[in-house]
Formats: C-alpha cells, sequence, structure tokens
C-alpha cells in the first residue's frame, strides 16, 4: 500500500455534522484506524465520499487531537450534495494534507489581521484556533469577517464567544440587511474592506491573512497596501480545482506555481507579478 | 566495430522479447490508424509512419484504475494499485520526437511528488529509437532543437541504412544491456552509408525570444485571435507526447468502485472550474493561452526546457487548423 496519506485515502467516519447556514455545514471527522493527522492551518484535503469523487476542501479546524479533522463545505457541486445527506456515522475518504499552510512560525511576535469573506472564514478559523491555542506567540490578533447578509453568517455562536473574549478583536459586516432579525451579533453593514477604515493598526509589524471569494483580493490587497502593510505580510489562501495535490496533474497552475503544493497560501509579494493568479 | 540489426532481426528481436514475456510497444496497425500498441510478434511492427498518438502512454497511460473501493459491512475497504506488477517493457521504433518526450516528463513526475506509477514505469522501459528519413509538412522537432536523427532520450538507436537494415547506437547502458541479451541479432559490421535524414521545413525557432515575448504579453490580442477558431476540443493535448495534464474520478455505484486516473486538457472550459461557477479560465483565449506559456514560459520557469518535441501531432490533429508552429514564428518576429 502507497500509505503516504497522498495517493491513497484515509478512511474516517463522520463524528458530528453542525448546521452553520443553509447550504454550509461543519463535519468533524475521526479516523478510523490508528492514524496521525499532523496539519498547519491552512492546508487542505482531498475528501472522498464513495462513489461520490473528490473534492477539495480547506481544514477548517485548529490543532486538537491528531485523530479528527473538522471542515466546512457548502453544499455546491455533487460531492458536497452528497456529503451533505450523509450523517453521524458514515465514512469519507481523506487524502492529506496538501500543501504550504500559513507560515505561523513566522508570524509569530506580530500583530495578526485575519480577514476573511463569506466561506473563507474556514482556513482563517483554523489559523485562529492555532493562534489562540498558542496566544502568547503573537501580538493584537483581529478577525474581520464579512458575509453577504445575516443569515449567512458562519459560526454565529462561536463568533459570540470570541466577541467577548479581551485578547482579540472581531469586526462583523454584512453586505446587506435582510427583513429577517439582525440577531445579537454586532454587525457593521458595507463590505468587507470598509472594515478597514479608519482602523488603528502597525503595518510594519502586522501579517494579514485573507481568504474570500476572487473579486475580494484585488480589492482587499490594494487597500491593505494603502494601509502601508508590505506585501510579503500580506497572505492569500487562493481557490483553484486541486485534482490530484501533489503538484502534478496541472489543475491548479497559477503561473508556473501550483496551488496545491507551491500554495494554497501564497504572499501577495510571490504571485502579484503572476498574472491571472488573483 | 559499428553493431547493424536487419529489419528481420529487428522484427525477431521483438519476437524473442514478447517470448520472454517482455512487455513489448511499438507501431501497430489499430484499425485505420497506427498506434503505439502492444505487439503480439515482430510481424506487427509498423516502420514507415508516425503513429497517431506519442509513446507517452507506455508510462502514463490514456487511463488507468488507481485505486478500487468496496464497502462492507465492516467498513470501506480501500485497495490500490501495486506497481511493482508493472511488465518490463521494451518500445521498439519511438520516433525522435517521442523518445525525447519521457526525458521532459520525467522532471514533471519526481520535481517533488514521486510519482509511482509513472517512475516505476519509466524504470522498467528500454526505448529502441529509430531515426527518421522521412517527414510531413506538420513536423518540425528542427525548430524546437531535436533532429529526426537525434539519439537523445533512446537507449538503443536505430539510423536506417542504404541498401536496408539499420546501424545501432547503445545510448544507455540499458541499451547496452539489451545488445549484450541478445548477440546473435546484432552483425559488427563496417558502417554502411545511413540513409538521408529527414529534412523537416521550418527554420530553427528562437525559444529563449519566445519565451522573453511570453514574459512580457500575457495580455495580449493575439490569444484572441488565435482561440477565434478554437474549439476546445483537447485533441491537441491527447496527441501531444509531452502535454501530462490529469483528472482524477470515481466511477461505479454505492458498494463499490474504482478511481480512475485520466489525461485531461487545459482546453476544456471545466479545467479549471470551481463547483462554485468560478472559473480562474473562463474564455478559450485565457485556455490557450495557458497552453502555449505551459509549454514555452512556465515549464521552461521551472525546468529549463520546452514542454514541446515538435512532432506537429497537434498540428494534424486540430479540427480548425491551429498551427503552433506557426504560431511559435509568429511570436519570434513580434
Amino acid at each position: 500500500m502507497m500509505k503516504d496519506g497522498k495517493t491513497i485515502p484515509i478512511m474516517a467516519e463522520i463524528a458530528e455534522v453542525r448546521s452553520l447556514s443553509g447550504d454550509t455545514s461543519l463535519f468533524r471527522l475521526r479516523f478510523e484506524e490508528e492514524e496521525n493527522f499532523h496539519f498547519l492551518p491552512g492546508q487542505f484535503v482531498q475528501l472522498s465520499v464513495p462513489s461520490g469523487g473528490e473534492v477539495p476542501i480547506s481544514i477548517a479546524g485548529g490543532p486538537s487531537d491528531d485523530r479528527s479533522l473538522e471542515l466546512c463545505a457548502r453544499r455546491v457541486g455533487h460531492v458536497t450534495t452528497m456529503l451533505h445527506s450523509m450523517g453521524r456515522g458514515e465514512k469519507v475518504g481523506v487524502r492529506g494534507p496538501f500543501g504550504n499552510g500559513f507560515p505561523v512560525g513566522e508570524m509569530k511576535g506580530k500583530d495578526i489581521l485575519l480577514l476573511a469573506g463569506g466561506l473563507g472564514i474556514a482556513p482563517l478559523r483554523s489559523l485562529l484556533h492555532y493562534i489562540l491555542a498558542y496566544r502568547e506567540d503573537y501580538a493584537a490578533v483581529t478577525l474581520m469577517y464579512g458575509s453577504r447578509e445575516p443569515d449567512a453568517i458562519l459560526f454565529r455562536e462561536e463568533l459570540a464567544e470570541l466577541s467577548c473574549r479581551r485578547d482579540m478583536r472581531l469586526l462583523l459586516t454584512v453586505d446587506f440587511l435582510t427583513d429577517g432579525p439582525p440577531g445579537e451579533l454586532a454587525c457593521n453593514v458595507g463590505l468587507l474592506p470598509s472594515l478597514l477604515k479608519g482602523f488603528d493598526l502597525r503595518p510594519a509589524d502586522t501579517t494579514a491573512a485573507v481568504c474570500g471569494p476572487p473579486a475580494l483580493y484585488r480589492c482587499l490587497t490594494s487597500e491593505l497596501e494603502a494601509l502601508g502593510i508590505p506585501d510579503r505580510s500580506i497572505l492569500l489562501s487562493l481557490e483553484r480545482r486541486m485534482k490530484c495535490g501533489v503538484g502534478l496533474c496541472s489543475h491548479c497552475a497559477v503561473g508556473d506555481l501550483f496551488c496545491c503544493t507551491d500554495g494554497p497560501v501564497f504572499r501577495f509579494s510571490d504571485i502579484r507579478g503572476i498574472e491571472g493568479a488573483l | 566495430m559499428q553493431k547493424t540489426i536487419t529489419e528481420q532481426n529487428l522484427r525477431a528481436l521483438i519476437d524473442l522479447l514478447v517470448k520472454k514475456g517482455t512487455r513489448v510497444v511499438g507501431p501497430r496497425r489499430a484499425g485505420s490508424i497506427t498506434l503505439y500498441e502492444p505487439l503480439a510478434s515482430g510481424g506487427e511492427l509498423i516502420l514507415g509512419e508516425l503513429p497517431r498518438r506519442s509513446a507517452k502512454e507506455a508510462f502514463f497511460p490514456l487511463c488507468e484504475n488507481i485505486l478500487s473501493f468496496e464497502k462492507t459491512t465492516e467498513g470501506v475497504k480501500v485497495a490500490d494499485v501495486d506497481p511493482s506488477q508493472f511488465p518490463e517493457t521494451v518500445i521498439v521504433g519511438a520516433r525522435p520526437c517521442d523518445a525525447a518526450a519521457p526525458g521532459i516528463l520525467d522532471a514533471v513526475f519526481s520535481w517533488d511528488y514521486k510519482d509511482k506509477f509513472y517512475l516505476e514505469r519509466r524504470r522498467k522501459t528500454t526505448i529502441i529509437g529509430l531515426a527518421c528519413t522521412s517527414c510531413d509538412d506538420a513536423c518540425f522537432c528542427t525548430s524546437v532543437g531535436l533532429s529526426p536523427a537525434d539519439p537523445r532520450g533512446s537507449d538503443l538507436f536505430l539510423t536506417p541504412l542504404e541498401g536496408g537494415g539499420y546501424a545501432c547506437e547503445a545510448v544507455t547502458e540499458k541499451g547496452e544491456k539489451l545488445l549484450a541479451e541478445f548477440p546473435q541479432l546484432f552483425t559488427d559490421a563496417e558502417a554502411a552509408k545511413a540513409l538521408p535524414q529527414a529534412e523537416p521545413a521550418g527554420e530553427k525557432l528562437d525559444l529563449a525570444r519566445i519565451k522573453s515575448w511570453l514574459d512580457g504579453n500575457f495580455e495580449n490580442p493575439l490569444w484572441a485571435e488565435i482561440s477565434e477558431r478554437c474549439a476546445g476540443c483537447g485533441a491537441c493535448a491527447f496527441v501531444c507526447p509531452a502535454c501530462h495534464c490529469f483528472d482524477i474520478v470515481d466511477e461505479g455505484g454505492e458498494t463499490k468502485g474504482c478511481r480512475r486516473k485520466s489525461w485531461d486538457a487545459c482546453g476544456f472550459g471545466k479545467f479549471t472550474n470551481h463547483a462554485s461557477g468560478h472559473n480562474p479560465r473562463d474564455a478559450q483565449p485565457k485556455r490557450y493561452r495557458n497552453r502555449i506559456m505551459h509549454k514555452f514560459k512556465y515549464y521552461d520557469d521551472k525546468f529549463g526546457k520546452t514542454l514541446c518535441t515538435g512532432c506537429g501531432r497537434c498540428i494534424r490533429a486540430c479540427p480548425v487548423g491551429i498551427d503552433i508552429a506557426a504560431v511559435l514564428e509568429e511570436i519570434s518576429k513580434k
């Protein structure tokens, strides 16, 4: 057996499914075998649903025990539709972890600014959990999270808890309000970059990590640079259609780089010259 | 002293190899076309034609199972493929444009992840190359730095001689081993005169100049001009000896099935499509551009070589007449 976890999936059991919004749920997987699954925030896995196929999904949980894994999946394609029809106790396959992950060591001592748009909260939640687990290693920590509308805000209960913490700041925004109840979360109305207006930061000592829909990157990178954050301290987690996960099949090519092996976390300084990357 | 082999003995070599259980792959009639396929006997070898598809499938099959799974009451059982079961293979009659391809693909399948499927087949394969004495309008190997008599990539290289037979050059240890294993088939001979090699028409391209244009012209009207005609059929990638994109799909039912790896093409509209509907290469010009960029810029940036051997197959296969050699020539003049 090629048991490197890269080619052959390791089987896992769905231990818990938590609905986060109308179309998005958090799946906690538990590995069947005595496998230790080590990963870094920002890495992804190839999740397979038997007979359905594989999808690349970022790891949404922080470092807990080595035998479980949290993935946040939106019901959007045929594999995730099958996944959403599955419940506790059912089996899925996992290959990975793949990719570089966030440079958590190098980020030590820095102010951390996390900017998440929509489902982009998933890998940044993993990073946030990591940072909070090693809180003393990092300076000021801020999460800015933008959703389309109040109903689309993911991890509401966790956000409510985070908003009470004194060792980090949480700023939420929605693109627009709907008729529904606004809920208990304090929330700005406007696009994610609007949260940066008037935000007090120490640009030279800040590392920003961004994940969200494609349009967000172009807009946020220029805003962050305008605030004085160096382009090498702006980390972008890119989305591509990863297939093999190991830098062969070329589906996720970004110029001469591969999102699956060179990324998915890229420094803005490394990809700003690669046309078509953002 | 130079070694030579007669055509009859070349066919006998195939018979002997087949007899001892070696998989022998060579140009063979397949319906109305010629393909590199396993030969049952030396008589099946076609010597005068360039096969429709390249020889890469001897290392990198068009489609293969990479694992199988079965749902049982105890859970899901996953079984993989054991690469040690891949057969020893000899490719006979590979043209220089095909023999050169593995040298290009080796880097892809081993630069970081070591792909056992490819590497194990490659390790077990000996290539008997064959110089070309004729070519057609689409051939342009000389334009990209190869030649119809280039032994690079072959383990044993055959050059057709005047009056029949072939001069044999052992290029690698694998080639020497083959000569040593079947001494009765090879003759020591004074070098007979080689038949004149083919002369593809195109001028040698300035690949460095092409790359430097590509470095600065990600956005250029040329991409839309060329791809206005492109049907996105992917034929160019499927006949190419150097293209190596692949897809991974699961097939089967609820209880059992397999995972298959099959060739893919960056020209296909859905190649980069996300489940969300977002597509980084959402129009044909972006996809055609990627094909050219990958072959003549990105691969070069990464491995210092060009991802093209000038076989001309994409030109012959294109249903709308896109000619990559003409495109390169146009770029080289910009």
